[in-house]
Protein backbone atom coordinates (compact mmCIF):
# COMPACT_ATOMS: atom_id res chain seq x y z
CA UNK A 1 0.00 0.00 0.00
CA UNK A 2 2.68 2.47 1.00
CA UNK A 3 4.76 1.53 -2.06
CA UNK A 4 1.93 2.53 -4.34
CA UNK A 5 1.64 5.99 -2.88
CA UNK A 6 5.35 6.57 -2.46
CA UNK A 7 5.87 8.33 -5.82
CA UNK A 8 2.92 10.62 -5.20
CA UNK A 9 4.15 11.51 -1.73
CA UNK A 10 7.54 12.27 -3.26
CA UNK A 11 5.99 14.56 -5.87
CA UNK A 12 3.90 16.35 -3.25
CA UNK A 13 6.97 16.88 -1.09
CA UNK A 14 8.94 18.15 -4.06
CA UNK A 15 6.21 20.61 -4.99
CA UNK A 16 6.07 21.82 -1.39
CA UNK A 17 9.83 22.45 -1.34
CA UNK A 18 9.68 24.24 -4.71
CA UNK A 19 6.81 26.49 -3.63
CA UNK A 20 8.44 27.23 -0.28
CA UNK A 21 11.76 28.07 -1.96
CA UNK A 22 10.11 30.32 -4.56
CA UNK A 23 7.60 32.12 -2.36
CA UNK A 24 9.24 31.97 1.08
CA UNK A 25 11.43 35.08 0.69
CA UNK A 26 8.56 37.03 -0.88
CA UNK A 27 6.18 35.93 1.87
CA UNK A 28 8.66 37.01 4.52
CA UNK A 29 9.00 40.50 2.99
CA UNK A 30 5.23 40.95 2.80
CA UNK A 31 4.74 39.55 6.32
CA UNK A 32 7.35 41.95 7.73
CA UNK A 33 5.71 44.89 5.96
CA UNK A 34 2.52 44.06 7.91
CA UNK A 35 4.17 43.47 11.29
CA UNK A 36 4.09 46.25 13.94
CA UNK A 37 7.48 47.89 14.45
CA UNK A 38 7.62 46.73 18.08
CA UNK A 39 7.26 43.09 17.03
CA UNK A 40 9.84 43.08 14.21
CA UNK A 41 12.78 41.07 15.48
CA UNK A 42 11.06 40.31 18.80
CA UNK A 43 11.93 37.09 20.62
CA UNK A 44 10.68 34.39 20.51
CA UNK A 45 10.73 34.15 16.74
CA UNK A 46 7.41 33.88 14.84
CA UNK A 47 6.93 32.77 11.24
CA UNK A 48 3.56 34.52 11.12
CA UNK A 49 2.98 38.10 12.31
CA UNK A 50 1.19 38.04 15.67
CA UNK A 51 -0.58 41.32 14.91
CA UNK A 52 -1.21 42.95 11.55
CA UNK A 53 -0.72 46.63 10.81
CA UNK A 54 -0.69 48.93 7.79
CA UNK A 55 1.36 51.43 9.74
CA UNK A 56 4.48 51.02 7.54
CA UNK A 57 2.44 51.73 4.41
CA UNK A 58 0.83 54.76 6.10
CA UNK A 59 4.24 56.14 6.99
CA UNK A 60 5.46 55.44 3.45
CA UNK A 61 2.46 57.34 2.07
CA UNK A 62 3.21 60.27 4.37
CA UNK A 63 0.52 59.91 7.03
CA UNK A 64 1.68 61.06 10.44
CA UNK A 65 5.02 62.41 9.23
CA UNK A 66 6.24 65.33 7.11
CA UNK A 67 5.84 63.33 3.91
CA UNK A 68 9.50 63.55 2.91
CA UNK A 69 9.68 59.80 2.36
CA UNK A 70 6.52 59.80 0.30
CA UNK A 71 7.89 62.60 -1.90
CA UNK A 72 10.96 60.48 -2.63
CA UNK A 73 9.07 57.24 -3.01
CA UNK A 74 6.29 58.59 -5.22
CA UNK A 75 8.81 60.33 -7.47
CA UNK A 76 10.77 57.08 -7.84
CA UNK A 77 7.58 55.09 -8.46
CA UNK A 78 6.54 57.56 -11.15
CA UNK A 79 10.02 57.41 -12.71
CA UNK A 80 9.92 53.60 -12.79
CA UNK A 81 6.51 53.63 -14.45
CA UNK A 82 7.36 56.34 -16.98
CA UNK A 83 10.71 54.94 -18.11
CA UNK A 84 9.47 51.31 -18.30
CA UNK A 85 6.22 52.13 -20.09
CA UNK A 86 7.76 54.50 -22.62
CA UNK A 87 10.65 52.20 -23.47
CA UNK A 88 8.26 49.24 -23.78
CA UNK A 89 6.02 51.15 -26.19
CA UNK A 90 8.92 52.47 -28.28
CA UNK A 91 10.60 49.08 -28.32
CA UNK A 92 7.48 47.18 -29.39
CA UNK A 93 6.60 49.73 -32.08
CA UNK A 94 10.11 49.81 -33.56
CA UNK A 95 10.45 46.03 -33.40
CA UNK A 96 7.01 45.45 -34.95
CA UNK A 97 7.69 47.77 -37.89
CA UNK A 98 11.26 46.57 -38.33
CA UNK A 99 10.43 42.92 -37.72
CA UNK A 100 7.82 43.04 -40.47
CA UNK A 101 10.29 44.67 -42.87
CA UNK A 102 12.91 42.02 -42.05
CA UNK A 103 10.38 39.20 -42.46
CA UNK A 104 8.47 40.26 -45.56
CA UNK A 105 10.07 43.15 -47.48
CA UNK A 106 13.02 42.75 -49.81
CA UNK A 107 15.49 45.57 -49.58
CA UNK A 108 19.25 45.72 -50.09
CA UNK A 109 21.27 45.01 -46.97
CA UNK A 110 18.33 43.42 -45.19
CA UNK A 111 20.07 40.33 -43.91
CA UNK A 112 23.32 42.11 -43.04
CA UNK A 113 21.51 44.67 -40.95
CA UNK A 114 19.42 42.02 -39.21
CA UNK A 115 22.41 39.86 -38.33
CA UNK A 116 24.33 42.92 -37.06
CA UNK A 117 21.47 44.01 -34.81
CA UNK A 118 20.77 40.53 -33.41
CA UNK A 119 24.50 39.85 -32.88
CA UNK A 120 24.48 42.62 -30.25
CA UNK A 121 22.48 40.24 -28.03
CA UNK A 122 25.83 38.65 -27.27
CA UNK A 123 27.31 41.96 -26.09
CA UNK A 124 26.62 42.73 -22.43
CA UNK A 125 25.49 46.25 -21.64
CA UNK A 126 28.60 47.21 -19.70
CA UNK A 127 30.77 46.93 -22.82
CA UNK A 128 29.13 50.11 -24.13
CA UNK A 129 28.17 51.80 -20.86
CA UNK A 130 31.22 54.00 -20.40
CA UNK A 131 31.18 55.62 -23.87
CA UNK A 132 27.40 55.98 -23.50
CA UNK A 133 27.97 57.83 -20.24
CA UNK A 134 30.24 60.36 -21.92
CA UNK A 135 27.90 60.59 -24.93
CA UNK A 136 24.95 61.32 -22.64
CA UNK A 137 26.95 63.98 -20.80
CA UNK A 138 27.82 65.66 -24.11
CA UNK A 139 24.19 65.56 -25.21
CA UNK A 140 22.96 66.76 -21.76
CA UNK A 141 20.82 63.63 -21.48
CA UNK A 142 22.02 62.48 -18.05
CA UNK A 143 19.08 62.34 -15.64
CA UNK A 144 16.46 62.77 -18.38
CA UNK A 145 13.64 60.42 -19.38
CA UNK A 146 14.85 60.66 -22.98
CA UNK A 147 18.36 59.48 -22.13
CA UNK A 148 17.23 56.54 -19.98
CA UNK A 149 14.57 55.49 -22.47
CA UNK A 150 17.04 55.56 -25.37
CA UNK A 151 19.43 53.28 -23.49
CA UNK A 152 16.66 50.82 -22.57
CA UNK A 153 15.38 50.76 -26.14
CA UNK A 154 18.84 50.07 -27.54
CA UNK A 155 19.28 47.30 -24.96
CA UNK A 156 15.95 45.50 -25.48
CA UNK A 157 15.38 46.17 -29.19
CA UNK A 158 17.53 43.31 -30.57
CA UNK A 159 15.66 40.61 -28.64
CA UNK A 160 12.28 42.20 -29.47
CA UNK A 161 13.19 42.40 -33.14
CA UNK A 162 14.44 38.83 -33.24
CA UNK A 163 11.29 37.51 -31.56
CA UNK A 164 8.85 39.49 -33.69
CA UNK A 165 10.57 38.62 -36.95
CA UNK A 166 10.20 34.92 -36.16
CA UNK A 167 6.55 35.49 -35.18
CA UNK A 168 5.86 37.23 -38.51
CA UNK A 169 7.70 34.54 -40.45
CA UNK A 170 5.52 31.79 -39.02
CA UNK A 171 2.27 33.56 -40.02
CA UNK A 172 0.70 32.13 -43.19
CA UNK A 173 1.66 34.34 -46.12
CA UNK A 174 -1.50 33.42 -48.06
CA UNK A 175 -3.57 35.83 -45.95
CA UNK A 176 -1.31 38.71 -46.87
CA UNK A 177 -1.26 37.73 -50.54
CA UNK A 178 -5.05 37.61 -50.62
CA UNK A 179 -5.21 41.09 -49.09
CA UNK A 180 -2.71 42.38 -51.63
CA UNK A 181 -4.83 41.05 -54.49
CA UNK A 182 -7.71 43.00 -52.98
CA UNK A 183 -5.55 46.10 -53.30
CA UNK A 184 -4.44 46.54 -49.68
CA UNK A 185 -1.19 48.43 -49.15
CA UNK A 186 1.77 46.94 -47.28
CA UNK A 187 1.18 49.13 -44.24
CA UNK A 188 -2.54 48.43 -44.37
CA UNK A 189 -1.78 44.71 -44.30
CA UNK A 190 0.65 45.17 -41.42
CA UNK A 191 -1.78 47.15 -39.27
CA UNK A 192 -5.06 45.41 -40.09
CA UNK A 193 -4.02 41.81 -40.68
CA UNK A 194 -0.54 40.96 -39.41
CA UNK A 195 -0.40 42.83 -36.09
CA UNK A 196 -3.79 41.58 -34.81
CA UNK A 197 -2.80 37.96 -35.48
CA UNK A 198 0.62 38.54 -33.91
CA UNK A 199 -0.91 39.95 -30.70
CA UNK A 200 0.38 37.11 -28.45
CA UNK A 201 3.91 37.66 -29.75
CA UNK A 202 3.62 41.41 -29.25
CA UNK A 203 2.41 40.78 -25.70
CA UNK A 204 5.35 38.50 -24.96
CA UNK A 205 7.81 41.10 -26.26
CA UNK A 206 6.11 43.85 -24.27
CA UNK A 207 6.25 41.78 -21.07
CA UNK A 208 9.93 40.93 -21.44
CA UNK A 209 10.86 44.54 -22.23
CA UNK A 210 8.77 45.93 -19.40
CA UNK A 211 10.13 43.50 -16.80
CA UNK A 212 13.67 44.16 -17.99
CA UNK A 213 13.30 47.93 -17.77
CA UNK A 214 11.41 47.78 -14.45
CA UNK A 215 14.19 45.73 -12.84
CA UNK A 216 17.14 47.68 -14.25
CA UNK A 217 19.63 48.79 -11.64
CA UNK A 218 23.08 49.51 -13.04
CA UNK A 219 21.86 51.79 -15.86
CA UNK A 220 19.84 54.14 -13.63
CA UNK A 221 22.57 53.93 -10.97
CA UNK A 222 24.83 55.67 -13.49
CA UNK A 223 22.40 57.70 -15.58
CA UNK A 224 19.81 58.76 -12.96
CA UNK A 225 21.68 60.52 -10.14
CA UNK A 226 18.69 62.49 -8.79
CA UNK A 227 15.01 61.94 -8.15
CA UNK A 228 14.29 63.67 -11.46
CA UNK A 229 14.53 60.22 -13.07
CA UNK A 230 15.73 57.87 -10.29
CA UNK A 231 13.59 54.70 -10.26
CA UNK A 232 12.53 52.55 -7.29
CA UNK A 233 15.26 50.00 -7.94
CA UNK A 234 17.86 52.63 -7.04
CA UNK A 235 15.89 54.26 -4.22
CA UNK A 236 14.99 51.09 -2.26
CA UNK A 237 18.58 49.94 -1.60
CA UNK A 238 19.33 53.51 -0.48
CA UNK A 239 16.53 53.11 2.08
CA UNK A 240 18.04 49.82 3.17
CA UNK A 241 21.61 50.94 3.60
CA UNK A 242 21.72 54.68 4.21
CA UNK A 243 18.73 56.37 5.80
CA UNK A 244 17.58 53.93 8.44
CA UNK A 245 17.33 50.27 9.19
CA UNK A 246 13.56 50.51 9.36
CA UNK A 247 12.72 47.15 7.87
CA UNK A 248 8.99 47.75 8.15
CA UNK A 249 9.23 50.60 5.68
CA UNK A 250 11.86 48.88 3.53
CA UNK A 251 9.75 45.77 3.08
CA UNK A 252 6.64 47.91 2.50
CA UNK A 253 8.38 49.78 -0.32
CA UNK A 254 9.78 46.51 -1.69
CA UNK A 255 6.30 44.96 -1.67
CA UNK A 256 4.92 47.85 -3.71
CA UNK A 257 7.76 47.58 -6.21
CA UNK A 258 7.15 43.86 -6.81
CA UNK A 259 3.39 44.28 -7.14
CA UNK A 260 3.37 45.07 -10.86
CA UNK A 261 5.84 42.35 -11.97
CA UNK A 262 4.01 39.82 -9.78
CA UNK A 263 0.66 40.75 -11.35
CA UNK A 264 2.18 40.37 -14.81
CA UNK A 265 3.48 36.90 -13.98
CA UNK A 266 0.17 35.77 -12.51
CA UNK A 267 -2.10 37.19 -15.22
CA UNK A 268 0.07 36.87 -18.32
CA UNK A 269 2.28 33.87 -17.50
CA UNK A 270 1.32 32.02 -20.69
CA UNK A 271 2.77 34.78 -22.88
CA UNK A 272 5.72 35.18 -20.56
CA UNK A 273 6.73 31.53 -20.86
CA UNK A 274 6.56 31.61 -24.66
CA UNK A 275 8.60 34.80 -24.63
CA UNK A 276 11.21 33.36 -22.28
CA UNK A 277 11.63 30.32 -24.51
CA UNK A 278 11.97 32.41 -27.66
CA UNK A 279 14.41 34.71 -25.90
CA UNK A 280 16.57 31.95 -24.50
CA UNK A 281 17.08 29.96 -27.68
CA UNK A 282 18.91 32.81 -29.32
CA UNK B 1 -0.34 39.25 -75.04
CA UNK B 2 2.84 41.21 -75.15
CA UNK B 3 1.72 44.53 -73.63
CA UNK B 4 0.00 42.70 -70.80
CA UNK B 5 3.25 40.94 -69.89
CA UNK B 6 5.21 44.16 -69.80
CA UNK B 7 2.63 45.80 -67.64
CA UNK B 8 2.68 43.03 -65.03
CA UNK B 9 6.47 43.03 -65.11
CA UNK B 10 6.45 46.78 -64.62
CA UNK B 11 3.96 46.53 -61.86
CA UNK B 12 5.96 43.98 -59.92
CA UNK B 13 9.10 46.05 -60.36
CA UNK B 14 7.26 49.10 -59.08
CA UNK B 15 5.98 46.91 -56.25
CA UNK B 16 9.42 45.66 -55.25
CA UNK B 17 10.78 49.20 -55.53
CA UNK B 18 8.20 50.52 -53.08
CA UNK B 19 8.85 47.46 -50.92
CA UNK B 20 12.52 48.38 -50.77
CA UNK B 21 11.76 52.01 -49.90
CA UNK B 22 9.29 50.92 -47.24
CA UNK B 23 11.81 48.42 -45.89
CA UNK B 24 14.39 51.19 -45.49
CA UNK B 25 11.85 53.47 -43.84
CA UNK B 26 10.67 50.85 -41.37
CA UNK B 27 14.16 49.76 -40.32
CA UNK B 28 15.78 53.20 -40.40
CA UNK B 29 14.93 54.04 -36.74
CA UNK B 30 16.46 50.71 -35.68
CA UNK B 31 19.59 51.42 -37.70
CA UNK B 32 19.98 54.88 -36.14
CA UNK B 33 19.37 53.59 -32.60
CA UNK B 34 21.76 50.68 -32.87
CA UNK B 35 24.55 52.57 -34.63
CA UNK B 36 24.51 55.52 -32.25
CA UNK B 37 23.87 53.67 -28.98
CA UNK B 38 25.57 50.28 -29.49
CA UNK B 39 27.95 50.02 -32.46
CA UNK B 40 29.55 53.44 -32.09
CA UNK B 41 30.02 53.11 -28.29
CA UNK B 42 31.40 49.59 -28.77
CA UNK B 43 34.01 50.89 -31.21
CA UNK B 44 34.84 53.70 -28.78
CA UNK B 45 35.28 51.11 -26.02
CA UNK B 46 37.73 49.13 -28.14
CA UNK B 47 39.60 52.24 -29.28
CA UNK B 48 39.75 53.93 -25.88
CA UNK B 49 40.86 50.74 -24.14
CA UNK B 50 44.16 51.23 -26.01
CA UNK B 51 44.51 54.78 -24.72
CA UNK B 52 44.80 56.45 -21.34
CA UNK B 53 41.40 58.01 -20.83
CA UNK B 54 41.21 59.51 -17.36
CA UNK B 55 39.32 62.77 -16.72
CA UNK B 56 41.77 63.66 -13.94
CA UNK B 57 44.73 63.58 -16.34
CA UNK B 58 45.11 65.76 -19.46
CA UNK B 59 45.25 64.20 -22.90
CA UNK B 60 44.44 60.70 -24.10
CA UNK B 61 47.79 59.24 -25.22
CA UNK B 62 48.02 55.88 -26.97
CA UNK B 63 49.34 53.29 -24.52
CA UNK B 64 48.86 50.06 -26.45
CA UNK B 65 47.94 47.09 -24.30
CA UNK B 66 48.96 48.74 -21.01
CA UNK B 67 45.39 48.70 -19.67
CA UNK B 68 45.13 45.01 -20.45
CA UNK B 69 48.48 44.27 -18.83
CA UNK B 70 47.41 46.21 -15.73
CA UNK B 71 44.49 43.80 -15.27
CA UNK B 72 46.94 41.05 -14.35
CA UNK B 73 48.93 43.21 -11.93
CA UNK B 74 46.02 44.48 -9.90
CA UNK B 75 45.19 42.49 -6.79
CA UNK B 76 41.66 43.90 -6.44
CA UNK B 77 40.86 43.04 -10.04
CA UNK B 78 42.29 39.56 -9.74
CA UNK B 79 40.25 38.83 -6.63
CA UNK B 80 37.15 40.12 -8.44
CA UNK B 81 37.93 37.74 -11.33
CA UNK B 82 38.22 34.87 -8.87
CA UNK B 83 34.89 35.77 -7.27
CA UNK B 84 33.16 35.94 -10.64
CA UNK B 85 34.67 32.59 -11.65
CA UNK B 86 33.33 31.06 -8.43
CA UNK B 87 29.89 32.59 -9.03
CA UNK B 88 29.84 31.17 -12.56
CA UNK B 89 30.80 27.67 -11.42
CA UNK B 90 28.30 27.63 -8.53
CA UNK B 91 25.50 29.17 -10.58
CA UNK B 92 25.91 26.82 -13.55
CA UNK B 93 26.15 23.68 -11.40
CA UNK B 94 23.35 24.60 -8.98
CA UNK B 95 20.94 26.04 -11.52
CA UNK B 96 21.43 23.16 -13.96
CA UNK B 97 21.16 20.29 -11.48
CA UNK B 98 18.33 21.68 -9.32
CA UNK B 99 16.70 23.13 -12.44
CA UNK B 100 16.55 19.71 -14.10
CA UNK B 101 15.07 18.15 -10.95
CA UNK B 102 12.46 20.92 -10.68
CA UNK B 103 11.59 20.65 -14.38
CA UNK B 104 11.16 16.85 -14.11
CA UNK B 105 8.90 17.43 -11.13
CA UNK B 106 6.79 20.04 -12.93
CA UNK B 107 6.55 17.73 -15.94
CA UNK B 108 4.86 15.14 -13.70
CA UNK B 109 2.21 17.60 -12.54
CA UNK B 110 -0.90 17.46 -14.66
CA UNK B 111 -3.34 19.74 -12.83
CA UNK B 112 -2.55 23.33 -11.96
CA UNK B 113 0.83 23.31 -13.65
CA UNK B 114 0.22 26.77 -15.05
CA UNK B 115 -0.10 28.22 -11.57
CA UNK B 116 2.83 26.30 -10.20
CA UNK B 117 4.91 27.55 -13.12
CA UNK B 118 3.82 31.12 -12.36
CA UNK B 119 5.01 30.69 -8.77
CA UNK B 120 8.32 29.25 -9.92
CA UNK B 121 8.92 32.08 -12.43
CA UNK B 122 8.13 34.82 -9.90
CA UNK B 123 11.68 35.26 -8.46
CA UNK B 124 13.06 35.81 -11.96
CA UNK B 125 10.47 38.46 -12.80
CA UNK B 126 11.13 40.68 -9.79
CA UNK B 127 13.80 43.39 -9.81
CA UNK B 128 17.16 41.92 -8.85
CA UNK B 129 17.91 44.64 -6.31
CA UNK B 130 14.57 44.24 -4.57
CA UNK B 131 15.22 40.48 -4.35
CA UNK B 132 18.58 41.25 -2.82
CA UNK B 133 17.06 43.65 -0.28
CA UNK B 134 14.50 40.99 0.69
CA UNK B 135 17.32 38.47 1.23
CA UNK B 136 19.39 41.04 3.12
CA UNK B 137 16.51 41.13 5.59
CA UNK B 138 16.32 37.32 5.67
CA UNK B 139 20.07 37.16 6.48
CA UNK B 140 19.74 39.87 9.17
CA UNK B 141 21.70 38.55 12.19
CA UNK B 142 19.34 39.68 14.95
CA UNK B 143 15.88 39.50 13.41
CA UNK B 144 16.21 37.67 10.08
CA UNK B 145 14.20 34.68 8.94
CA UNK B 146 17.20 32.42 8.44
CA UNK B 147 18.61 32.66 11.98
CA UNK B 148 15.09 32.67 13.40
CA UNK B 149 14.13 29.50 11.53
CA UNK B 150 17.39 27.69 12.34
CA UNK B 151 17.07 28.63 15.99
CA UNK B 152 13.45 27.47 16.22
CA UNK B 153 14.48 24.14 14.70
CA UNK B 154 16.94 23.70 17.55
CA UNK B 155 20.19 24.99 16.02
CA UNK B 156 21.52 27.96 17.91
CA UNK B 157 22.14 30.53 15.21
CA UNK B 158 21.10 33.54 17.33
CA UNK B 159 22.88 36.63 15.98
CA UNK B 160 24.95 34.52 13.57
CA UNK B 161 26.71 36.75 11.00
CA UNK B 162 26.49 35.34 7.47
CA UNK B 163 28.71 37.97 5.90
CA UNK B 164 31.92 37.34 7.77
CA UNK B 165 34.51 35.31 5.97
CA UNK B 166 34.74 34.79 2.27
CA UNK B 167 33.26 31.30 2.00
CA UNK B 168 30.06 32.14 3.83
CA UNK B 169 29.67 35.51 2.08
CA UNK B 170 30.12 34.08 -1.41
CA UNK B 171 27.76 31.21 -0.61
CA UNK B 172 25.03 33.62 0.51
CA UNK B 173 25.42 35.87 -2.55
CA UNK B 174 25.26 32.75 -4.74
CA UNK B 175 22.07 31.52 -3.07
CA UNK B 176 20.33 34.79 -3.89
CA UNK B 177 21.60 34.72 -7.47
CA UNK B 178 20.54 31.11 -8.01
CA UNK B 179 17.14 31.89 -6.48
CA UNK B 180 16.63 34.58 -9.10
CA UNK B 181 18.04 32.81 -12.16
CA UNK B 182 17.00 29.17 -11.74
CA UNK B 183 13.47 29.80 -13.13
CA UNK B 184 15.01 30.42 -16.54
CA UNK B 185 16.69 26.99 -16.50
CA UNK B 186 13.46 25.33 -15.32
CA UNK B 187 11.38 26.90 -18.09
CA UNK B 188 13.87 25.98 -20.82
CA UNK B 189 14.22 22.35 -19.69
CA UNK B 190 10.51 21.90 -19.01
CA UNK B 191 9.74 22.96 -22.58
CA UNK B 192 12.20 20.37 -23.91
CA UNK B 193 10.69 17.68 -21.65
CA UNK B 194 7.23 18.41 -22.97
CA UNK B 195 8.35 17.97 -26.55
CA UNK B 196 9.39 14.34 -25.89
CA UNK B 197 6.69 12.03 -27.27
CA UNK B 198 5.08 9.75 -24.66
CA UNK B 199 5.49 6.74 -26.99
CA UNK B 200 9.22 6.74 -26.37
CA UNK B 201 8.64 6.20 -22.66
CA UNK B 202 6.00 3.56 -23.33
CA UNK B 203 8.39 1.74 -25.65
CA UNK B 204 11.25 1.80 -23.17
CA UNK B 205 8.95 0.58 -20.39
CA UNK B 206 7.82 -2.31 -22.59
CA UNK B 207 11.47 -3.14 -23.13
CA UNK B 208 11.69 -3.50 -19.37
CA UNK B 209 13.57 -0.26 -18.63
CA UNK B 210 13.21 1.10 -15.12
CA UNK B 211 12.43 4.82 -14.66
CA UNK B 212 16.10 5.55 -13.89
CA UNK B 213 17.13 3.91 -17.14
CA UNK B 214 14.59 5.69 -19.25
CA UNK B 215 15.79 8.97 -17.73
CA UNK B 216 19.40 8.32 -18.79
CA UNK B 217 18.69 6.67 -22.14
CA UNK B 218 15.55 8.48 -23.31
CA UNK B 219 15.13 11.80 -21.50
CA UNK B 220 18.68 13.02 -21.07
CA UNK B 221 19.83 12.65 -24.70
CA UNK B 222 16.71 14.44 -25.90
CA UNK B 223 17.03 17.44 -23.57
CA UNK B 224 20.76 17.82 -24.01
CA UNK B 225 20.62 20.84 -26.29
CA UNK B 226 18.11 22.50 -23.94
CA UNK B 227 20.55 21.91 -21.08
CA UNK B 228 23.32 23.53 -23.12
CA UNK B 229 21.13 26.57 -23.78
CA UNK B 230 20.22 26.77 -20.09
CA UNK B 231 23.87 26.53 -19.09
CA UNK B 232 24.74 29.31 -21.52
CA UNK B 233 22.06 31.49 -19.93
CA UNK B 234 23.34 30.69 -16.43
CA UNK B 235 26.89 31.55 -17.47
CA UNK B 236 25.99 34.90 -19.00
CA UNK B 237 23.83 35.83 -16.01
CA UNK B 238 26.52 34.86 -13.50
CA UNK B 239 29.10 36.94 -15.36
CA UNK B 240 26.59 39.80 -15.06
CA UNK B 241 26.11 39.29 -11.31
CA UNK B 242 26.13 42.70 -9.64
CA UNK B 243 23.06 43.64 -7.61
CA UNK B 244 23.24 40.67 -5.24
CA UNK B 245 26.85 41.30 -4.19
CA UNK B 246 26.32 45.07 -4.04
CA UNK B 247 23.23 45.08 -1.84
CA UNK B 248 24.19 42.17 0.41
CA UNK B 249 27.84 42.91 1.08
CA UNK B 250 28.65 46.33 -0.41
CA UNK B 251 32.04 46.80 -2.03
CA UNK B 252 33.76 44.13 0.11
CA UNK B 253 36.57 42.29 -1.68
CA UNK B 254 35.14 39.03 -0.34
CA UNK B 255 32.22 39.15 -2.72
CA UNK B 256 32.94 41.93 -5.22
CA UNK B 257 32.29 40.57 -8.72
CA UNK B 258 34.11 41.74 -11.82
CA UNK B 259 31.21 44.00 -12.75
CA UNK B 260 31.51 45.70 -9.36
CA UNK B 261 35.21 46.19 -10.04
CA UNK B 262 34.45 47.77 -13.43
CA UNK B 263 31.90 50.06 -11.81
CA UNK B 264 34.27 51.21 -9.06
CA UNK B 265 37.27 51.67 -11.37
CA UNK B 266 35.19 53.64 -13.85
CA UNK B 267 32.82 55.76 -11.83
CA UNK B 268 34.73 56.10 -8.58
CA UNK B 269 38.41 56.03 -9.57
CA UNK B 270 37.55 57.48 -13.01
CA UNK B 271 39.88 55.07 -14.80
CA UNK B 272 37.67 55.11 -17.89
CA UNK B 273 39.93 53.25 -20.28
CA UNK B 274 40.93 50.63 -17.70
CA UNK B 275 37.24 49.96 -17.07
CA UNK B 276 36.72 49.61 -20.81
CA UNK B 277 39.56 47.11 -21.18
CA UNK B 278 38.09 45.12 -18.27
CA UNK B 279 34.57 45.13 -19.72
CA UNK B 280 35.84 43.90 -23.09
CA UNK B 281 37.71 41.07 -21.35
CA UNK B 282 34.55 40.01 -19.48
CA UNK B 283 32.52 40.13 -22.67
CA UNK B 284 35.05 37.96 -24.46
CA UNK B 285 35.33 35.44 -21.62
CA UNK B 286 31.59 35.07 -21.10
CA UNK B 287 31.18 34.52 -24.86
CA UNK B 288 33.90 31.86 -24.92
CA UNK B 289 32.53 29.95 -21.93
CA UNK B 290 28.95 30.13 -23.23
CA UNK B 291 29.94 29.03 -26.72
CA UNK B 292 31.91 26.10 -25.33
CA UNK B 293 28.69 24.54 -23.93
CA UNK B 294 26.91 24.95 -27.23
CA UNK B 295 29.86 23.66 -29.26
CA UNK B 296 30.17 20.56 -27.08
CA UNK B 297 26.59 19.63 -27.70
CA UNK B 298 26.96 20.19 -31.44
CA UNK B 299 30.09 18.07 -31.60
CA UNK B 300 28.57 15.25 -29.55
CA UNK B 301 25.43 15.29 -31.64
CA UNK B 302 27.45 15.07 -34.83
CA UNK B 303 29.45 12.11 -33.50
CA UNK B 304 26.23 10.31 -32.63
Amino acid sequence: MLRRFLPEIGIALGVAVLVLWSLGPIYWAIATSLTPLSEIGAKPFHFVPQHLTVNHYERLFGFGNDGAIWRQFSAALLNSVVTSVISTIVCVVLAALGGYAFARLNFPGRNTLFVCVVATLAIPGYAVLIPLYRLMIDLHLIDTYLGITLIYVSAYLPLALWMLRSVFQTLPISLEEAARLDGASRLGILFWIVLPIAAPGLTAVAILTFLGAWGQYIVPLIFSPTLKTKPMTVLIPEFATKNFTDYGMITASGTISILIPALIVVVLNRYLVSGLLAGSSK
Amino acid sequence: MRPLNTSTANQSRVGSHTDAVLGFLLTFPILVTMVSLVFYPLLVTMWDSLHRVKPTKPGTPFIGLENYAAIFNDGATLSAWTNTAIYVVIAVIAETSFGIVAALLLNKIKRGRRWLLAIVILPWALPGVVNSVMWLWIFNPAAGLLNGALTSFGFDFTNHLWFTGRVSSIAMVSVVHVWRMMPLTIVIILAALQSIPQELYDASRMDGARPVHSFFYVTLPLIRSAIAIAMTQSTVQAFNLFEEAWVLNGTSHDTRPILGQIYLETFQNLNFSYGMALSLMVTLLSLIVSLSFVMRVYRDTRLD
